[in-house]
């Protein structure tokens, strides 16, 4: 049974709560949802915009594990047997092995003059299966123009747009991209001392720069480009099964020994390191941000409760008057602050959960390099569901507490 | 029963000071009731919110039943005033997002009576004073008269030992005033101790005993 000073509390807070305005306990947790929607929405954007371009790498790019060339070597050696060995995996949907080299690409040699500055683009040249690396990465749907590879393909070539200057009109010494091509554009693809007339089947567009700046073709014709002929790929790209942990598919890899011909990493240890400082920078100002919506909310409500108490002091000091214990007003105040809080709170979840993480889901900020969706984990948000209902409770207890304390018959009287 | 010896009450504002009660000797016994009266300003309030504990005294001394109400603490003058006083106060006091039923039932509740206790004893005391079909009014639905009826119930419905009421029909018409009057007497036949301050001897007479403050001091008693 709960004590007496906390039942008594209970009692007039729930009075008090029923009877109050509607307008004024509205206009609260009005605020509260918007403070609630501060300490959430605020750092789920900042980190959202990052968490939009990893996942974007993952979905275009890396998927949920990718196993690549060690930094010493040029390529996955047993590249076949690896690729064997992932195929037996259960937790493995599809894999697409690549073949990258950097190349160089050329346009308007033809109609170039000795003097013209070449119009060239230095890219990744990818060698791609086009139905596996469509079955894991989908790239295929990202197509601006023209069309995607397919298997028959011979001297074609799909782009990302960063390589064309229509897309990028960056106009920089240090960034070259093709001018005036269009879909069926010859142009021509240096890798080494190989080169070759291609023609651009079609240009894909992404807000990953691994795609964006890579011209794709199918890798049987770029192994005869690269000379390579052994079945040994750079890369290999793993699609894994709903709800399957890359983490444990990457150990279950370096646990088989193919972490000594490769470099074994999910999807978040691929990402590049400023990346990953870019989103604890992000974190971190998302939990100043917060922290100050929660100084202001905590703020916010002192001085409802203090105003409230404070109009409510000639009452405050009949309570005491007729023998209530100034605990159970106390109380009182702290269940009153705990149900703006809670209220607040809840409507604050249904709307981040029921509409604002599905709706930037369906429609993603759209930001130069990634689309920004909005990040709430469930335990971050139930730990800021907390600190908001600490720091409210505090926020009421404090000015209740500072007016029971003052003379109950200076109170009653409205004396100072 | 309730006894104050050199009892003292001093406001200070700054360096102003000003004396109220300027040593107050009086005692009520058990069952009496005793109106107290005197110009405005001279000092009965204060003296009755000594009594009561609502307010602590400069100097002197309180005892009730015996007992120094200096040596208390904030506790137990709390207590004091839930199990042994009730109190009456001039614009009734009630708590405003509280029903009828719920003011009178809260310090029964904070007496630590269960809920249907405290609600069965509320709702028939109410009843006895009329109100029976009020019970789940908000104060602001009820007439000055009834509200003042309200607060003399949640009063004295815990039994307690001294009734101390302050102008009770200062804001009340004269059929609502008498009306609360005739309660005060049916409490008073009952055994109920009363200590009151009013302004009219209409109703000072109904006590026994009239005690006349002025400037703080009780300068004459009159007993009926």
């Amino acid at each position: 049974m709960m004590p007496l000073n906390v039942r008594i509390g209970f009692f007039l807070a729930l009075r008090a709560l029923r009877r109050a305005s509607p307008w004024t306990t509205s206009l609260i947790i009005f605020v509260m949802i918007l403070t609630f929607l501060n300490l959430v929405v605020i750092s789920g954007i900042l980190v959202g915009l990052l968490q939009g371009a990893i996942n974007a790498a993952r979905t275009k790019y890396t998927s949920d594990v990718i196993v690549s060339s060690l930094n010493d070597k040029q390529y996955i050696e047993n590249s076949q047997n690896i690729i064997a060995l992932i195929e037996t995996l259960p937790e493995v949907e599809a894999i697409t092995p690549r073949y990258r080299e950097g190349g160089i690409l050329e346009a308007n040699y033809k109609t170039r003059k000795e003097t013209d500055k070449p119009n060239t683009a230095v890219a990744q040249v990818i060698g791609i299966h086009p139905l596996r690396e469509n079955t894991v990465t989908g790239v295929g749907a990202d197509i601006i123009e023209g069309s995607f590879l397919r298997e028959g393909d011979y001297d074609m070539v799909v782009l990302g747009h960063y390589l064309v200057k229509k897309y990028i009109p960056i106009e920089s010494p240090a960034f070259t991209s093709l001018e005036n091509i269009s879909i069926g554009t010859k142009i021509r693809l240096k890798v080494g001392d190989v080169m070759r007339e291609v023609t651009v089947k079609g240009i894909i567009k992404t807000k990953v720069d691994d795609v964006s700046l890579s011209a794709f073709m199918v890798d049987s014709q770029f192994r005869s480009m690269i000379g390579r002929n052994d079945g040994n790929v750079d890369e290999i790209a793993i699609k894994l099964k709903e709800g399957v942990d890359p983490i444990g598919v990457k150990n279950a890899l370096i646990l088989r020994g193919v972490a000594k011909e490769a470099r074994v990493q999910t999807y978040e240890d691929a990402q590049p390191q400023f990346l990953k400082d870019i989103i604890a920078t992000f974190r971190m100002l998302g939990n100043v941000f917060s922290s100050l919506g929660l100084v202001v909310a905590t703020t916010m409500i002192f001085i409802v409760i203090f105003i409230n108490a404070l109009t409510r002091r000639k009452y405050i000091g009949i309570l005491k008057g007729i023998g209530i214990s100034g605990r159970a007003v106390e109380f009182s105040y702290v269940f009153q602050s705990i149900f703006y809080a809670v209220i607040g709170s809840a409507a604050g979840l249904a709307l981040v959960y029921g509409f604002l993480v599905p709706y930037f889901l369906a429609h993603p900020i759209d930001f130069p390099f990634s689309d920004g969706i909005l990040v709430a984990p469930v335990e971050q948000t139930f730990f800021r569901v907390g600190l908001l209902v600490v720091s409210t409770i505090v926020a009421g207890y404090v000015p209740a507490w500072m007016i029971i304390r003052k003379n109950t018959l200076d109170s009653i009287l409205g004396r100072n | 029963m309730i006894e104050t010896k050199q009892l003292v009450k001093t406001f200070r504002s700054g360096s102003v000071v000003t004396p109220v009660l300027k040593g107050i000797d009086f005692r009520a016994r058990a069952g009496e009731w005793v109106a107290i009266m005197g110009r405005s300003g001279a000092g009965k309030s204060t003296f009755l919110y000594q009594m009561s504990l609502l307010d602590d005294p400069t100097g002197g001394e309180i005892r009730i039943d015996g007992e120094n109400a200096h040596a208390m603490s904030a506790n137990e003058k709390m207590l004091f005033r839930l199990f042994r006083f009730g109190f009456v106060f001039q614009d009734y006091a009630l708590l405003p997002e509280l029903t009828a039923l719920e003011n009178v039932a809260l310090p029964l509740l904070m007496a630590d009576l269960g809920k249907g206790e405290a609600y069965a004893r509320s709702t028939a005391a109410l009843g006895r004073a009329g109100l029976g079909a009020r019970l789940n009014n908000l104060p602001s639905e009820l007439s000055g008269g009834e509200q003042q009826r309200v607060s003399i119930v949640r009063a004295v419905a815990h039994e307690p030992k001294i009734l101390f009421a302050d102008e009770p029909t200062a804001n009340l018409d004269n059929d609502s005033a008498r009306r609360i009057m005739e309660i005060f007497t049916e409490l008073h036949r009952a055994g109920q101790t009363i200590i009151m301050v009013t302004h009219e001897m209409e109703y000072a007479k109904l006590a026994e005993r009239i005690v006349h403050i002025d400037d703080g001091l009780i300068v004459s008693e009159e007993r009926r």
